[in-house]
């Protein structure tokens, strides 16, 4: 990584086992049966999930991430920080990354003792974002969609409050009174784990993120729209004071490599279909719980929601997303370009693609730790050597 | 945002209390009657015309609702009860009959048992709020927006005029989500008021309670879950009507009118 290059490997978790008539059911989240979960078919799942994550640092992968979602086949990990607690003592190097735990789903003094915990047990290699959580999050646990930006924005200065001041402290606030905060144990790294905000772009959170100094990645939002975000987030984090580093903005790509465009594209397609029309189904309400989102927002995503009506195809997908399905080369290629344009070397990947089976996972990252990493990584250092003579 | 079409006869004034600016429509003369809306106002109030030939008929627009201003600070039902106490102040009301429907007629419940010596007589109609054990329940928040008209009454043409011409008009999309909010902070968490029926001995002012048969949103059935605590309140429930009972049927009116008088 001392290149400035960096690769994440980013898991969902799905349950895949659906029922056959599961395209009855208006959304995969929030109200969708929890009967078709079969624990069975968990276990097996969850033992090969953690090989694929656990083979993303042994091809050569620098980073493997997780996240949060409650009440869904799209997601098995409720609690990502039990997953994290697994994988740690089976991984020597990559770092672990909670992307993450929405805050204002726990405790923040919890939430502050898990993640030092997690810095601890892998000796500072735990890296963290805050979420809002998607509306579908405010539908399944018990906390108001109408302050949730308000309580969002407590949990996390309570959190860096908790990792930045010798304890006992206490806070006052309008959420969360404490008397005593003085978790243990304390991060591992200092001032505290690198951290991120994910947003699907509200001008909110970018501004958070810009005003706290974090990293930002843009999740589910068109390419257009994240290049967007990603100037508004230079601009004002340099407004504020600390320039964004290219390692704090994260490109999120769906990837898929195979040995020739055709043949990725024919392992790759089914699954991408399967994330879009099945894994990510939800309804305009759970989306969008009352309160959740400001009312011009609430208008402009109902607007693109109409627009976008008509079901998956993969141009569409491939045109809106930062999609990278082909060979080596075009993979590396495309990679290079939104790099450049995003200013980062980061890349997340989303590797493991809905229902994607083992053989194709394994391929997948097998291939790109081959082929794709060393090839972007000696185009980073070819490219400094140009710029240093 | 669009502004709704009241009855010409209601004089419409803005008021601004503790920084936020309000509507206040009023018409009619004699004694005064406050009106309390639910968690919307957008099917107007053709139904309190009647009222104004022997009332001096006053409705407020609660924060967060209609062309009344957001206070996201305002998150609990006491936060209108004071509200109204200002509201009153300035509008120099002392002693009032007070009608409230829905959301509406917990907001009355709450404000008579805190100021029952301000209210002469009371009518709470298809009002929100209470639990029952193992009673009917209902729950605004599970209904998608799209199906929220129809649940609110029996006849669908009683509200056809207000709804947009397409089910997916942005604006009304819009105005009814930012409702929603302002409804969501104060009954997200706790769809029920768990301490009203402690207090509900102290409305000792005559009573009325009014139901629609056939009511989707909050079953009749509710009615005797607000009688277990006002044993003296008189009921009247009327057959072919919604939620929206008083815009529904004209009897309904007349029965408030009478209680009133």
């Amino acid at each position: 990584m001392s290149d400035g290059v960096r690769f994440d490997f980013m898991h969902f978790m799905p349950y895949p086992h659906l029922p056959e008539n599961h395209k009855d059911y208006h959304s995969m989240w929030v109200d969708f049966p929890n009967k078709f979960y079969d624990p069975k078919k968990g276990a097996e799942l969850y033992k090969r999930y953690l090989a694929e994550l656990i083979l993303a640092e042994k091809v050569g992968f620098d980073a493997v991430v997780v996240n949060e979602h409650h009440n869904t086949a799209y997601s098995m990990m409720a609690a990502p920080n039990l997953i994290a607690a697994a994988i740690i003592p089976q991984m020597k190097k990559a770092k672990i990354c909670v992307w993450g735990t929405p805050p204002n789903l726990e405790y923040p003094n919890r939430l502050a003792e898990e993640y030092a915990m997690l810095d601890v047990m892998s000796e500072g290699r735990l890296e963290v974002a805050f979420p809002l959580g998607t509306g579908m999050e405010y539908w399944a646990n018990p906390i108001n969609p109408a302050s949730a930006r308000a309580r969002y924005r407590e949990s996390i200065d309570i959190i860096l409050q908790a990792w930045t001041q010798d304890g006992p402290t206490t806070y006052y606030g309008d959420f969360y009174t404490y008397r005593y905060l003085n978790p243990w144990p304390r991060p591992y790294q200092k001032p505290h784990p690198p951290c991120y905000i994910v947003g699907t772009g509200s001008p909110e959170t970018v501004e958070l993120a810009a005003r706290l100094g974090f990293g930002y990645s843009a999740v589910f939002v068109s390419k257009q729209r994240a290049f967007e975000l990603n100037q508004q987030l230079r601009r004002s984090s340099a407004e504020y004071g600390h320039p964004v580093r290219p390692e704090q903005l994260p490109l999120q790509v769906i990837t898929y490599v195979a040995e020739t465009k055709e043949k990725a594209e024919e392992e790759a397609i089914p699954h991408l279909r399967f994330f879009f029309e099945d894994a990510l189904r939800t309804t305009p309400t759970f989306l969008a719980p009352p309160g959740y989102l400001s009312v011009a927002e609430l208008k402009k995503r109902a607007a693109l929601a109409d627009k976008l009506h008509g079901g998956f195809s993969f141009d569409n997908v491939n045109e809106s997303f930062f999609v990278a399905v082909g060979t080596a080369d075009q993979v590396v290629a495309q990679l290079e370009e939104w790099g450049g344009r995003m200013g980062t070397s980061h890349y997340n990947l989303l590797a493991a693609i809905g229902d994607m089976p083992h053989w194709k996972v394994v391929k997948n990252l097998s291939l790109i730790g081959q082929d794709v990493i060393p090839r972007v990584r000696a185009g980073a250092a070819a490219e400094r050597r140009v710029a240093a003579e | 945002m669009a502004a709704v079409a009241f009855p010409d006869q209601f004089k419409r004034e803005t008021h601004t209390i503790n920084g936020l600016k309000t509507t206040v429509l009023s018409a009619g003369k004699g004694e005064p009657l406050v009106f309390m809306h639910g968690a919307g106002i957008w099917h107007g109030i053709n139904f309190a015309v009647p009222w104004t030939q022997k009332f001096r008929v006053i409705i407020p627009l609660h924060p967060g609702f209609g062309e009344a201003d957001d206070d996201p600070a305002m998150s609990e039902i006491h936060d209108y009860v004071m509200h109204y106490l200002d509201l009153f102040d300035a509008l120099g009301l002392d002693k009032f009959h007070l009608v409230g429907f829905s959301l509406g007629g917990l907001l009355a419940a709450n404000f008579a048992v805190e100021h029952g010596h301000r209210i002469h007589r009371l009518v709470l109609v298809g009002p929100a709020g209470l639990r029952g054990k193992e009673r009917p329940k209902g729950d605004f928040f599970l209904l998608p927006p799209e199906e929220i008209p129809g649940m609110l009454v029996s006849n669908f043409d009683v509200i056809k005029q207000f709804l947009p011409e397409n089910p997916k008009d942005l604006d009304f999309m819009g105005e009814r989500y930012r409702e929603g909010g302002t409804l969501a902070r104060l009954l997200w968490e706790h769809p029920y008021d768990t301490k009203l029926p402690r207090y509900l001995h102290r409305l000792t002012m005559p009573t009325l309670l009014v139901w629609g048969e056939d009511d989707k949103l909050l079953s009749v059935q509710n009615a005797d879950i607000w009688r277990q605590y006002l044993p003296k309140a008189e009921l009247q429930t009327f057959k072919g009507a919604g939620h929206l009972v008083l815009d529904e049927k004209r009897e309904a009116v007349d029965a408030v009118q009478r209680f009133l008088s």
